[in-house]
């Protein structure tokens, strides 16, 4: 057939089947969103932190790291300089602070470099060429950050560092054109001498970027070690990368997961939608092969309908899927800023676009290729007999079996292999589902014996009818899929939320109040401040303060991992944070690291160190220090893990004496409230610091981690709204479909109630059916992946049988379901009695 | 034209086996038109299906204008369908929401003829039989037999030497049932087109030049008396 007639025969059908092909375009357009807007999410993350990082690294390759906050002295770069092989090496001062314009505050990375630094050739870099910049001793920002804080050049810029407060001019504002992408970022770039000055680090720098002679790197990176003081190391200049993706790995794999339940739904939606039209297209098979027409032509008709409608539809869904990502999927997880400096902007790659695009049409072909058996058959396809189709759904309900039995064994000895274990539960489901649908029919049947009404009988008929039951599986399959995937992430989610959250009164519980460096990259107080002797004084003065002592905290790269270190002072109550303890006992722990020369691991940083309770171990920080395992943890709700010692430990292994919070208890009887209002006051109103109870305190924490997981929460949403929605509109269809039937039923004295009933009873019997199979299995879902978020990211994790969740969800959906479904029953029953329709 | 030479085509259903057809030879000359009478179940589909390759039969030959059908391959059975024969079934099924010229030149579209040739060579027949004011109507706004003609139009539009009809005025009154059948055998004589007609309707076999009657899947001297209900009442 000429390709011109295949498109004229394509257009001239496309009319008749209008209704159907909009609801498959729906199915798959939404379907590609959800994976769309979730990969863009995911990339958009660690791309952004790679951005920052290559544009600010260039062409470096090893960098001569401190390991704490503090950064080391400035002299070390004129011995790196000596090192053969090395054609550039850069000082660079990073500090975390607060730039506040007329318009408010940002937490920021303060970038300090000196014109060497150009010659690294990353995207940042080319201003500290700019003489000005160094000239004016001037700041330089990102210019939707300065235009959003209210800045102009030439106007002072406070800069809040810790307790530390300068103020510099605006030297540039930064363009698209000059950084590209890296518009986006939160960081501030300044010549290093004035931020030295501002930060009170004067001769010190935190970082020195080498870019090595080509082929010199091993022995560049030799050398280095060999020169490199206490507490800095030699490694990758790209190694934060590494460590961003490693603390963002639950995060973007949960909406890995999620992106697989969307496609899914997806998926059924669209197959649902285009089983409507399958009769059709089995007619034009069956007519065109009667035409004389071979099976090249069928096949071309059918898979241009599945390519039009696919390509149409996965379009459409990368254009709602950008929408999603820009406005739901937008905000960076609040727990990753308070470590990496992440951008805001949204990173599409090819690779994005190719897999959502190709899920649609892959969907759609799939869908739209049904009749192919027909078209591959030398004769008409013949009924296989009831016999047959028994053992057929026997052997499809072991398979089930099968994997429901595959999953157990994942449960119960490699929680590791989540993954699999989702994918084969969620087959298992599929696998059941016709033998559970079979089942509750012939309860169904049972029930409805002593029954006078024709309704449920008529329901009955149809449900069993073997016509449509490709159909019927397409459609419960969509509930049954959106219900597991509810109930299984909800469940673990809040499995999770209870640990979090668990965890975070027993970090916070151990003061009424806490001061703290402002910003909100510091709510796991991890930015040291050094000028605390003017705090004490002014807290001396407030009437309710019983005591103030000091609590110290940062960030440690330990491997790949940028561990989180806790260090509370040693009178403090939750020394360690008893509900998070998984080896160990948690009183002789909080005893022991209330002695000193004891920490807790979290179990990821246990195993690297191959350490347990008891065992001796070399904390790599800035001064290395010797200490003995007191407990092992979970992570404390940070996914890269977290370490507990006391704050005077802290101080000698990070040869500090700054503190990173306040910790402030007030004199009983005294509300903690009234007495953070008193030292909010005595501090004054511009003053960088933050005072909160630990109520407060808390409930910022809570927030925290919910941000971390708000992404589960918005996407399960989506799936939930897309399947009920998904059921209407294909059961809807189906329904209106029946019209000729329902006409010819009327003709035999059926009334218009009887035949809305037997809808709607057959709508309710077939959703509550496929929900409640998914509510199940979701169950069992929150099992597996409540084991898995203990085991592979060592969340904390509080199990409770999310019951009550998976009856709301059932109740629900089929509720709302079943009402949106009654209006086209209702509708489609009203049609006008017609015997000839029948035929 | 045609010639069909001891067709056997048995069907197992269950512990039994349907004799569809038991040994059927049959020859239709060059604008001939025969029918096949007999009652429902009788083999009459079979026959016809086999005639136009959709089916093979068990044994026997089947020869159409000196091509052995058994012999065809996938894509000259397809060719076959398209330029030897014309098939008119029993439902005057259409391609939904398409026009009556579009599904009348559902055949043209397979050959190298565009769209605007595959018009200009079907509507003069569409004209013949009745429909030229409704060329642009959807299926689902023809009558039953205007839809019956427009299938009988999709037939002939490659002027294949052989007709086959199944049943054609099987859901047609009988003065429309008249109207088809005068004008199929009107365009089959003018075409010099043999056709095989199957049907269980005495009047309708009444038009054709020569009778058989296929009773158990056999082919049997048509009497006017010959019963075609069966004594179990089938």
């Amino acid at each position: 057939m000429r390709p011109s007639n295949i498109f004229y025969l394509y257009r001239v059908r496309l009319r008749s089947r209008l209704v159907q092909e909009l609801l498959a375009l729906t199915g798959i357009a939404v379907g590609v969103a959800l994976v769309f807007a979730a990969l863009v999410a995911n990339t958009s993350l660690t791309g952004s932190m790679r951005e920052l990082t290559e544009g600010i690294v260039g062409q470096a390759s090893l960098q001569v790291a401190s390991r704490g906050p503090e950064g080391f002295d400035q002299q070390l770069l004129r011995e790196v300089r000596k090192v053969d092989g090395i054609a550039q090496a850069a000082p660079v001062l990073e500090v975390r602070g607060n730039v506040v314009g007329p318009n408010g505050r940002r937490s920021v990375l303060v970038v300090a470099g000196d014109p060497t630094f150009a010659r690294l050739g990353g995207t940042f870099l080319p201003d500290f060429n700019d003489p000005r910049l160094g000239r004016q001793r001037a700041l330089a920002l990102p210019a939707p950050m300065a235009a959003s804080l209210g800045l102009s050049l030439g106007q002072p810029v406070r800069l809040e560092v810790d307790t530390r407060v300068g103020h510099t001019p605006l030297g540039a504002r930064l363009q698209e054109e000059d950084i590209g992408d890296l518009v986006d970022h939160p960081v501030v770039l300044a010549p290093l001498e004035p931020a030295q000055m501002v930060t009170q680090m004067e001769g010190r720098v935190t970082r020195i970027f080498v870019k090595a002679d080509p082929g010199e790197e091993a022995a560049v990176e030799t050398a280095l070690r060999r020169i490199a003081p206490e507490g800095v190391d030699v490694k990758s200049a790209d190694a934060d990368i590494t460590a961003f993706e490693q603390a963002a790995y639950p995060t973007n794999q949960s909406t890995a997961l999620f992106s697989m339940f969307s496609a899914l739904v997806g998926f059924l939606f669209a197959f649902s939608a285009v089983l409507l039209t399958v009769p059709q297209r089995r007619r034009l098979v069956a007519d065109l092969r009667m035409a004389g027409h071979d099976a090249g032509a069928s096949v071309a008709l059918l898979l241009l309908d599945a390519l039009v409608l696919g390509a149409v539809g996965a379009l459409l869904g990368v254009a709602l899927g950008d929408q999603l990502s820009r406005h739901l999927f937008e905000s960076t997880p609040g727990y990753l800023s308070s470590a990496f400096a992440i951008g805001s902007q949204r990173i599409v790659t090819w690779q994005s676009l190719a897999i959502a695009i190709g899920a649609g049409v892959l969907a759609s072909c799939l869908a739209v290729l049904v009749p192919m058996r027909d078209i591959l058959a030398r004769r008409p396809p013949r009924r296989t007999s009831r016999k047959a189709a028994s053992r057929s759904g026997h052997r499809v309900a072991g398979a089930g079996c099968v994997c429901l039995a595959g999953t157990t064994l994942i449960v119960a000895f490699a929680p590791g292999a989540a993954l699999l274990g989702i994918v084969l539960l969620t087959l298992g489901l599929l696998l059941l589902l016709p033998l559970l649908l079979k089942g509750a029919v012939r309860v169904f049947e049972v029930m409805i014996a002593p029954v006078r009404s024709v309704s449920p009988t008529l329901a009955k008929i149809e449900l069993q009818s073997r016509e449509s039951q490709t159909r019927t599986f397409a459609l419960s399959a969509t509930g049954a899929i959106a219900v597991f995937a509810t109930v299984a992430i909800g469940g673990a989610h809040a499995d999770l939320e209870r640990g979090l959250d668990a965890s975070a009164r027993d970090i916070d519980g151990n003061a009424d109040i806490w001061i703290t460096f402002q910003g909100q990259a510091n709510t796991l107080a991890t930015t040291p401040f050094g000028d605390a002797a003017q705090l004490f004084e002014a807290l001396r003065d407030v009437p309710g303060v019983r005591s103030a002592r000091p609590y110290r905290g940062s960030f440690l790269d330990l491997g790949d991992h940028r561990v989180w270190v806790i260090a509370p002072p040693k009178g403090s109550e939750r020394l360690v944070p008893a509900s998070q303890i998984k080896a160990g006992d948690p009183v002789l722990a909080a005893s022991r690291i209330g002695t000193g020369g004891w920490v807790t691991l979290s179990e990821s940083i246990a195993d690297e160190l191959e350490a347990g309770p008891g065992d001796r171990i070399e904390l790599p920080s800035p001064r290395p220090k010797a200490f003995r395992v007191a407990a092992v943890t979970t992570n404390l709700g940070w996914p890269p893990g977290a370490i507990v010692l006391n704050a005077d430990d802290y101080a000698a292994a990070w040869d500090t004496t700054q503190l990173s919070a306040l910790h402030v208890d007030v004199v009983p009887g005294v509300s903690s409230a009234k007495v953070a209002k008193a030292i909010g006051r005595v501090l004054g109103p511009r003053t960088p610091m933050l005072v909160e109870t630990a109520r407060q305190r808390t409930e910022r924490h809570y927030a925290l981690t919910r941000d971390g997981l708000s992404r589960l929460t918005q996407i399960s949403a989506l799936v939930l709204i897309a399947a009920a929605l998904a059921m209407v509109a294909t059961m809807g269809g189906m329904i209106w479909q029946r019209r000729p039937i329902l006409a010819a039923l009327k003709v035999h004295g059926y009334s218009q109630r009887e035949l809305w009933s037997a809808l709607v009873i057959e709508s309710a019997l077939l959703l509550g059916t496929a929900c409640l199979a998914g509510a199940a299995f979701g169950l069992y879902g929150q099992v597996l992946l409540s084991r898995a978020l203990e085991t592979i990211t060592g969340f904390p994790v509080f199990y409770a049988t999310a019951g009550l969740t998976a009856t709301l969800v059932l109740a629900v959906i089929t509720a709302v379901a079943v009402a949106m479904i009654a209006v086209p029953g209702w509708l489609a029953a009203r049609v006008r009695a017609a015997p000839s329709a029948a035929q | 034209m045609l010639d069909l030479k001891r067709l056997v085509k048995h069907y197992p259903s269950g512990e039994e086996t349907v004799r569809a057809l038991d040994g059927v030879s049959l020859s239709v000359a060059e604008g001939e038109t025969v029918a096949l009478y007999g009652p429902s179940g009788s083999g009459k589909t079979t026959l016809l299906s086999i005639v136009a390759a959709l089916l093979s039969p068990d044994s026997g030959q089947v020869m159409v204008n000196g091509k052995d059908v058994r012999r065809l391959s996938v894509r000259q059975a397809a060719r076959y369908r398209r330029l030897d024969i014309g098939y008119v079934s029993q439902h005057p099924h259409l391609l939904p929401g398409v026009s009556a010229i579009d599904n009348a030149a559902l055949k043209l579209f397979a050959g190298r003829l565009t769209v605007r040739e595959a018009h200009r060579e079907v509507a003069p027949l569409l004209d013949r039989l009745g429909l030229g004011g409704r060329l642009s109507h959807r299926a689902e706004q023809l009558s039953a037999g205007e839809r019956q003609r427009v299938l009988i139009a999709r037939a002939l539009s490659t002027s294949p030497p052989l007709l086959l009809a199944d049943e054609p005025t099987g859901s047609l009154d009988t003065r429309r049932s008249r109207d088809v059948l005068e004008m199929l055998t009107e365009v089959c004589a003018e075409r010099q087109a043999a056709m095989m007609l199957v049907t269980h309707d005495p009047q309708a076999a009444a038009f054709a030049d020569r009778i058989h009657a296929l009773v158990d899947g056999r082919l049997v001297d048509y009497e006017p008396e010959t019963p075609l209900l069966q004594p179990n009442g089938l």
